[in-house]
């Protein structure tokens, strides 16, 4: 999002945080309206989560800080969330981790310059029958081999 | 043998998540029948007969717990569902959340009925967005049936349910973490006693169980407790387990066995044994917290008595692991998870965890040293003392990996076998 499209996505995200003002503990919610609006969380949506909850915004920003899905920086169009844990491992996710290593040419944690897409390597994603699996942002995809996932990549591409 | 479908026995129905599917085959009859003719104490009386105890893996007694929510006088209790399944291997609550919402749904407003709540609330991991998408459409067609809301089931009785999301965060399965987080805050652990059954969400008194164990509750009620009673084998268990097999089996998914099945039975005949035509080298029984365990006990029945060697039943997540795994990598894996998950509030963890994944790296490298593995075991001693049951398991996995595979830590140390990692 660009800088100037901030103003209008704060009055947005206001009136999401509004009907939330009655229930103080749903700063999580909050949060999650306001990665829906800008795709990660701005410090504009910081104030503004603070001020409609009632709380101070390093309370706020405390929660985004502990979290691993809350981002207080701009985030890819795709976040590829491929699970390192000891199903997927022996499944040969590290072959397929590799493959989308080539294929975008970035390592793990890192951005591709087209901000398209960002590879994170995660803890159990509760796929394990879909072993090896991962989401992209949100979506599963599973029985993961190195030719299947360049493949996705290649139509997740052709989307974004 | 065929499955045993009490929890898992709407899956596969065709709409299986709508309420009219569920109420087709008398859902919400056990709920409306509880709200609108019994006591809260019966409730609680059959659950206890019934000997329901934890789905999450602590195992502890369902209906003692309720009891001890309705004993405190401290006003409003709340009930909680704890959705925020992340152990390593686990996935049987997903498919509930995902395919039968209303089941586990029941069993929060009985569980509210008998500790005299009037707010429940739903935390479901953030990564379970579809789940949570489900969760919410099944809410809302409850609340336009008269089943939560002002007046439930046309009594007096008043029952909201608030469906919450995580983000990112296994702790937060930690009961008092995710108070925390349903809270608004960071989800850090808190200090017991006092017990969630006192000092819950909102430091209120608080029946918090597993979306599994809720799932349980209205067949209690259908069938009674003997019925459920006689669904385990073994000493000391009752009903059923929803096994998640994973790994290197032949067939991965979600096996409802009687509580008390051996892995044996689990893995070969349920799970048609080792991929690939490999043999087994190991298995952990219960996710990443769960220590592995050798082929010669795969007669060990997987219940709470497993504790007695050295590892733990845990949420029920099996994970296979053939003859082509190293153990060391393996126990590598659990540390690093539990070293990205340690919520660095108390020390033991937030230290002991990156340094088992420093010396598994070191050893995996080829540059361990034989003191290296009484490092291990020192390390671990030392997170015993953490402040939560993430830290007092996390060595396990490494500890009793080590106890097991000794010779294959020190053929890496000796340079054995081939660098990895």
């Amino acid at each position: 999002m660009s800088e100037t499209a901030i103003p209008a996505a704060v009055d947005d995200l206001r009136a999401r945080v509004q009907p939330l003002r009655e229930d103080p503990g749903s700063v999580l919610e909050a949060l999650h309206a306001a990665q829906d609006v800008f795709g990660y969380v701005p410090p504009e949506a910081v104030e503004l989560i603070a001020e409609e909850l009632g709380y101070p915004e390093a309370h706020v920003y405390g929660v985004v800080t502990f979290y691993t899905m809350f981002y207080a920086e701009p985030q890819a169009t795709h976040i590829l969330r491929v699970c390192r844990d000891l199903s997927c491992h022996v499944k040969g996710v590290r072959g397929v981790v590799a493959a989308i290593e080539k294929k975008l040419g970035i390592h793990a944690g890192q951005s591709t310059a087209d901000g398209r897409f960002k590879l994170e390597l995660v803890s159990c994603l509760g796929q394990c029958d879909l072993q090896p699996a991962m989401l992209d942002n949100l979506a599963p995809h599973g029985h993961l081999t190195p030719e299947r996932v360049e493949k996705l990549i290649d139509e997740l591409g052709d989307e974004a | 043998m065929p499955e045993v479908l009490v929890v898992n026995r709407n899956l596969q129905k065709e709409n299986s998540w709508l309420l009219d599917t569920y109420r087709r085959d008398g859902g919400y009859a056990q709920a409306e029948r509880a709200v609108r003719e019994s006591t809260p104490e019966e409730v609680i009386e059959t659950v206890t007969a019934a000997d329901l105890k934890g789905r999450g893996g602590a195992f502890f007694p369902t209906g003692m717990k309720w009891k001890f929510v309705r004993a405190d006088s401290n006003t409003p209790r709340y009930v909680v569902a704890n959705g925020d399944e992340s152990e390593p291997g686990t996935y049987c609550n997903r498919f509930l959340l995902e395919k039968d919402p209303h089941g586990f749904i029941e069993g929060m407003i009985i569980a509210a009925f008998a500790i005299d709540a009037h707010t429940g609330y739903i935390y479901i991991r953030g990564e379970y967005g579809f789940a949570a998408e489900r969760v919410r459409e099944a809410l809302h067609e409850c609340y336009v049936a008269g089943i939560l809301g002002e007046g439930i089931f046309g009594t007096d009785y008043k029952l909201d349910i608030i469906l919450r999301r995580g983000a990112g965060a296994y702790i937060c399965g930690e009961e008092t973490a995710l108070f925390n987080s349903l809270e608004g805050k960071r989800g850090n652990p808190r200090f017991k006693p006092p017990f969630p059954t006192n000092s819950g969400v909102w430091s209120k008194p608080t029946a918090i169980n597993n979306i599994e164990t809720f799932a349980c509750v209205a067949p209690i009620l259908e069938h009674g407790a003997e019925w459920f009673k006689g669904l385990a084998v073994g000493k000391g268990n009752a009903g059923t387990k929803v096994y998640c097999l994973s790994g290197n089996v032949q067939k991965t998914g979600l096996f409802e066995l009687p509580l008390g099945t051996t892995a044996r039975e689990l893995i070969f005949d349920y799970g048609g044994g080792v991929a690939d035509g490999r043999t087994l080298k190991a298995f952990k029984p219960g996710g990443a917290s769960a220590a592995v365990l050798t082929p010669d006990l795969l007669d060990v029945r997987l219940d709470p008595s497993i504790i007695q060697h050295e590892t733990i039943m845990g949420t029920g997540g099996c994970i296979v692991l053939d003859d082509t795994v190293s153990i060391v990598e393996s126990a590598y894996r659990d540390a690093l998870f539990f070293e990205e998950e340690s919520c660095g509030f108390c020390i033991p963890c937030r230290q002991g965890t990156p340094n088992l994944v420093q010396i598994l790296e070191r050893i995996l490298q080829g540059e361990g040293s034989m003191a290296d593995l009484d490092l291990l075991e020192s390390i671990g001693e030392s997170m015993a003392s953490s402040f939560c049951g993430l830290g007092q398991f996390a060595y396990r996995p490494v500890v009793g990996a080590l106890h097991r595979f000794r010779d294959e830590f020190e053929g890496y140390i000796r340079g054995e076998l081939p660098v990895s990692a």
